[in-house]
């Protein structure tokens, strides 16, 4: 047992990769249920991994073997944070795939699919561990691979859609991230992280510009920032749910370690440009996120969208903490810097949950459309009472966890609004609205999606034949899940405090107003002593059991799941509040019943939720590049004569540069 | 000690008066019309017969359907715990104001999700009304937060509404409680966002979603409608001219009370009359309202920062 | 200036378009029969409101019209603690209108049933009592009481808002 605490690093490691390599051992059950548990045990050990570091924060865990080829592994306080959630969450993701994966059996091939989780976790954790840029791209690639191939498990036509332009996207950022590391290290990709950062605080300004402008485009497209979002909500969506859980609770977040480790360990600080750079994409992130998630109809892509809006918040709050470190306001820098990281780690914990959870309606449902969906309230109680404490965590509500990471944000810059220049108040005054703008509509896309697909009457035959509650252990994942969220904001200070040594090893961190100290769990129980009180007086002056059921007050007639809200209807004044960002197509199509009269017509609607990057940035591009493609093939003729005459050319080019 | 008798106090007093407000704006609205009207305390009344009537439960409901009076009517009792509205140490200290707004939205997205579970047309309608309304004010009330605890140096209630901080000392506050003063018209569902007096169900918001509700539950669910009108009326009069008294004595107390009175009386009389002067907007004009209400905002934050 | 010049006249100005002599004549019954009936709402379970839901089973909206004019400035049955709600959920008392329509016989008897207990069903107007002129037609039920329980009839055709009062006032006498 000591020996595997010790060696738990490794251990957690080699567990991985025995999963891997049991889930490809045959066909039975047995085999999917052993590369799981193997993952519980891999992710168990990481677990312990991290904590032995939470609890000394100054050790580092080493791996390194007699070989000095094989490079060093090594987990810091920083990297612990994120390694912690990454085995938390595969831990809990493992579980729930051992029956959800069961009742997919003839949608996937389990074999193949355990093993490029199983792949897709070690290279996450490798990124983690890595300490040289050689290390990190490769591990990046086995991750970044491994969930190409997982996007498009179902083998549908639009997951094979998704995955393609995942590749892409993803294939861009890392070969983004590769130049700016041979960029950095002149050349050379087995240096250490840390003779890295020596180097590039001696590198000039225009190659610290390039270096950072790539950085920016590599990880921040892995992480899904707008502009270069577009493969996000189609490939999230089509992977399987513990597999969506994985990439956007855990995977983003890579991308996110990634971008601060070389902010903050690699290159020099940042100037004010870059860092309203990085703010101002995150703003435009941010907004365009939440407003989609919000239009949006499908389950599964609302919480997308909804990723790429919290992944734009924490964007935001990484770019004013820049900002105020190079203006020189350091407490600003320390709390929104804390209130990222803390934002980060709820946000894979409640997204992970959602998505979890997203796994079992949409199984129920046998839909991701958010119009069929409903009812599943009264049939499924204690399924929906996790939901609904998930989502509500997730429109950062008190006295949930995110609610203290956005509260840090407002109170950090609420404090600094006087202190400082006119450009810095602008700055944070502007952030400040825009970010309370993007966090009432967060509040309207979470409301959608918990009351559209869990209250009223069922909208569709199959939600309505939904009797079946989800298995023991995959209520249990989501329940963890709910539980983490709530504890989250109870304990608060102390993950703070965590934050805090992890990156900044600055002094205790709480949360402060005026001149007491905030306790979680003071909002939390007056919040619960309160509905008591409503409860007990509800009790004293009324009685009870003088109540009947009857169906909804319906004026008269029979009224049915048709004329609901749906999600559509329910979101239509934003749309229409909205129109000119989203440019929703709307279209009537009127056909006669009979030829020769006019007025007895069927009429149908269409509503086309087009996205405007990909209609105005990403589709032109496309055809822009066929369309080059297609001049090029014109020197393809089918004349060998004139293909002579090419490679006589190239040769008298190529000697004419070389000589 | 005193703190708590302080807090049962003032949750009390409001608890008590709260009916009042409601009854006494629909008086003068029915004077201003020419009408004699219903007297104002008939509202208590009404709210012990509603009590005592048959609770009548829609068959599609979930348990979201029964949770929902409670934890309406508990986050507005929440609000009158935590804030001082009559003594300056009545509410807790660490409660700030993006708490309180975060609260204020929880109550919102409780009685919504009421409203959609009733399974109609009108219940979804004023649902999806009220959440466009209560999402979009929502920067404009952070913002008028931020600008009053600019001012107050702490954006801790005890601070902004506990120490006296009016916009007559505080004349940099003036937007900020203009803005204010569109929040409440908003959050309370008053004209000209929505017309409380309504029978049309296709006009209502904040109507639609009790449709379904009857006997207690409705009782509770009204009474949480008025004890937020009144926690709204006493913040702004507090910020105009009573200040919420720290003593704890009987002749104190006494005067505290009375100005609470005052506070709910003037305030409903201009809430009526404002109302009897204006006509409600089309819910698809609301967008120019609620962009008024931000910006009024942020202009008295840039206005706190630059006095 | 629109502003003052309407509180200006909200204030000092006239309040009604004719002089009070004019029509003071049936007021008095109307005050005396909204007072009674305010005492007996007064002393009815407990409480002192009465909250009408308007049912229309099929009228000729002679009977709409006299209770759209009760809520106005003239009859104004809000001063004796009556008024009108948007649901029957709400509601304390059904007005039902009308010989009940075969359409219309489903819409009477849920709105009976949605509304909470206690609950006072009126039937307002000759239709609703008895059937009135349509009475054994084919296409009507006929009288509200053969579709459900009516504890009060207000004959006439249509009632005036005065004798719907005091009709109100006679039969709630009699329970006390």
């Amino acid at each position: 047992m000591s020996f595997l605490v010790q060696n738990a690093l490794l251990g957690s490691l080699i567990f991985t990769v025995l999963s891997g390599v049991i889930a490809l051992g045959g066909r039975s059950l047995l085999f999917h249920k052993l590369a799981q548990v193997l993952l519980v045990v891999s992710g168990t050990l990481g677990i312990v991994a991290s904590f032995i570091l939470f609890l000394q924060p100054q050790a580092v865990l080493q791996i390194s073997l007699a070989s000095s080829f094989f490079p060093i592994l090594q987990l810091d306080l920083f990297g612990a944070i994120f390694y912690a959630l990454i085995s938390l969450v595969s831990v809990l993701c493992a579980i729930y795939a051992i029956p959800y994966l069961q009742s997919y059996q003839s949608t996937y091939h389990l074999r193949s699919l355990n093993a490029l989780v199983a792949a897709f976790v070690l290279g996450m954790q490798i990124v983690i561990l890595s300490t040289s840029p050689f290390m990190f791209m490769i591990a990046w690639e086995v991750m970044s691979m491994a969930s190409f191939f997982l996007v498009m498990s179902d083998r549908s036509h639009d997951s094979i859609r998704a995955a393609l332009l995942y590749l892409i996207m993803t294939h861009l950022g890392a070969a983004a991230i590769l130049i700016a590391f041979l960029l950095l290290a002149q050349g050379s990709l087995f240096v250490d992280f840390s003779t890295l950062a020596d180097m590039s605080w001696t590198a000039p300004v225009w190659m610290l510009w390039t270096a950072f402008s790539l950085f920016f485009f590599g990880f921040g497209s892995k992480a899904g920032l707008v502009p270069f979002h577009v493969w996000l909500p189609e490939a999230h969506p089509s992977a399987p749910s513990h597999v969506s859980a994985l990439m956007s609770g855990v995977m983003l977040k890579v991308a996110l370690y990634g971008f601060l480790r070389v902010l903050l360990f690699i290159l020099p600080p940042i100037g004010v440009a870059a860092s309203l750079l990085i703010l101002g994409f995150g703003l435009l992130t941010a907004l365009y996120g939440v407003l989609y998630a919000v239009v949006d109809r499908d389950f599964k892509r609302t919480l997308a969208f909804s990723s790429i809006e919290n992944i734009g918040l924490i964007f935001t709050m990484l770019g004013v903490a820049f900002f105020a470190s190079s203006q020189g306001l350091q407490a600003l820098y320390q709390t929104t810097l804390v209130a990222a990281v803390f934002f980060m780690i709820a946000h894979a914990i409640f997204k992970s949950g959602l998505f979890l959870a997203s796994g079992l309606i949409v199984r129920a449902v046998h839909s991701r459309n958010l119009e069929l969906m409903g009812g599943l309230a009264k049939r499924l109680p204690l399924f929906s009472v996790l939901f609904c404490v998930l989502c509500l965590a997730a429109a950062s509500l008190p006295p949930f966890g995110p609610f203290f990471g956005e509260w840090m944000f407002f109170q950090g810059l609420l404090q600094s609004f006087s202190s400082a220049t006119p450009l810095v108040s602008a700055v944070l005054v502007l952030t400040f609205a825009i970010t309370a703008l993007v966090g009432g509509l967060a509040i309207f896309a979470m409301v959608k999606l918990f009351a559209i697909s869990m209250l009223a009457e069922p909208r569709s035959a199959h939600a309505r034949e939904v009797h079946e509650p989800p298995a023991a252990s995959e209520l249990f994942c989501v329940t963890v899940f709910a539980l983490l969220i709530v504890a989250l904001g109870l304990y608060a200070p102390v993950v703070l405090d965590l934050i805090g040594g992890g990156i900044l090893t600055a002094s205790r961190f709480e949360l402060i107003v005026g001149n007491s100290t905030v306790q979680p769990s003071l909002i939390l129980w007056l919040l619960l002593g309160c509905v008591l009180i409503v409860w007990i007086l509800r009790r004293l002056t009324s009685r009870a059991s003088f109540e009947r059921m009857y169906h909804g007050w319906d004026c008269g007639q029979p009224i049915d799941a048709s004329m609901e809200y749906t999600a559509t209807a329910f979101s239509a004044p934003i749309r229409f509040f909205f129109r000119l960002v989203l440019r929703t197509k709307k279209a009537v199509q009127v056909e006669p019943v009979v030829a020769s009269n006019t007025w007895i017509a069927t009429r149908s609607m269409t509503l086309n939720l087009r996205s405007i990057w990909m209609d105005f940035g990403y589709s032109p591009l496309g055809r822009l590049l066929i369309g080059c493609a297609d001049q090029v093939k014109k020197i393809q003729n089918g004349n060998i004569r004139f293909y002579l005459l090419l490679i006589f050319v190239t040769l008298i080019l190529t000697l004419w540069i070389a000589l | 000690m005193i703190t708590i008798l302080m807090i049962v106090l003032q949750v009390l007093v409001v608890l008590l008066v709260a009916p009042l407000v409601t009854g006494l704006v629909r008086w003068v609205k029915a004077r201003l019309q020419g009408r004699r009207g219903a007297v104002p305390w008939l509202v208590y009344f009404a709210l012990l017969t509603t009590l005592k009537k048959e609770n009548v439960i829609s068959e599609s409901r979930s348990w979201m359907f029964r949770l929902v009076p409670f934890v309406v009517l508990g986050t507005i009792l929440f609000l009158v715990v935590t804030l001082p509205l009559i003594f300056s140490d009545g509410g807790l200290a660490q409660i700030d104001l993006f708490v309180l707004a975060g609260v204020l939205a929880l109550g919102s997205i409780f009685l919504v999700f009421g409203g959609l579970d009733a399974a109609t047309a009108f219940g979804g309608m004023g649902a999806s009304r009220e959440m466009t309304l209560a999402t979009l004010i929502e920067p404009a009330v952070l913002t008028t937060f931020a600008g009053f605890a600019v001012v107050a140096g702490s954006s801790s209630v005890q601070a902004i509404f506990g120490q006296g901080m009016t916009v007559v000392s505080h004349p940099a506050l003036l937007l900020s409680f203009a803005a204010l003063v569109l929040i409440t018209l908003a959050e309370n569902a008053r004209y000209p966002v929505d017309n409380p007096a309504t029978h049309l169900e296709l006009t209502m918001v904040h109507e639609a979603m009790i449709l379904e509700y009857s006997g207690p539950y409705l009782a509770m669910l009204e009474y949480a409608s008025s004890i937020k009108l009144t926690v709204f009326m006493l913040i702004l009069g507090n910020l105009i001219w009573v200040q919420p008294v720290s003593a704890f004595d009987l002749s104190t107390i006494g005067m505290a009370v009375l100005g609470v009175l005052v506070t709910v009386v003037v305030g409903s009389c201009l809430l009526a009359l404002l109302e009897s002067s204006m006509a409600k907007m089309r819910f698809f004009r609301m967008q120019e309202y609620l962009s008024v209400a931000f910006f009024l905002a942020f202009a008295g934050l840039i206005l706190t920062l630059i006095v | 200036m629109y502003i003052l010049k309407l509180f200006r006249i909200l204030f000092w100005g006239p309040r009604v378009t004719q002089e009070r002599s004019q029509f003071s004549a049936t007021d008095e019954h109307l005050e005396t029969a909204g007072t009674e009936l305010k005492q007996i709402i007064g002393s009815l379970y407990g409480g002192r409101s009465l909250r009408i839901r308007a049912v229309d089973g099929g009228s000729t909206n002679a009977e709409e019209i006299e209770l759209t004019a009760l809520g106005n400035a003239y009859y104004d049955i809000e001063r004796f603690g009556l008024s009108f709600v948007a649901s029957p959920r709400h509601a304390d008392m059904l007005f039902v209108t009308g010989p009940v329509t075969r359409n219309l016989e489903t819409a009477v008897r849920t709105t009976y049933e949605a509304a909470p207990q206690p609950c006072i069903v009126v039937a307002v107007g000759d239709g609703a009592c008895t059937g009135g002129i349509w009475k054994d037609s084919y296409a009507v039920v006929g009288a509200v009481e053969n579709v459900i329980p009516v504890h009060l009839k207000i004959p006439g055709d249509p009632p005036t808002p005065t004798q719907m009062l005091r009709a109100l006032v006679g039969v709630l006498k009699k329970p006390s």
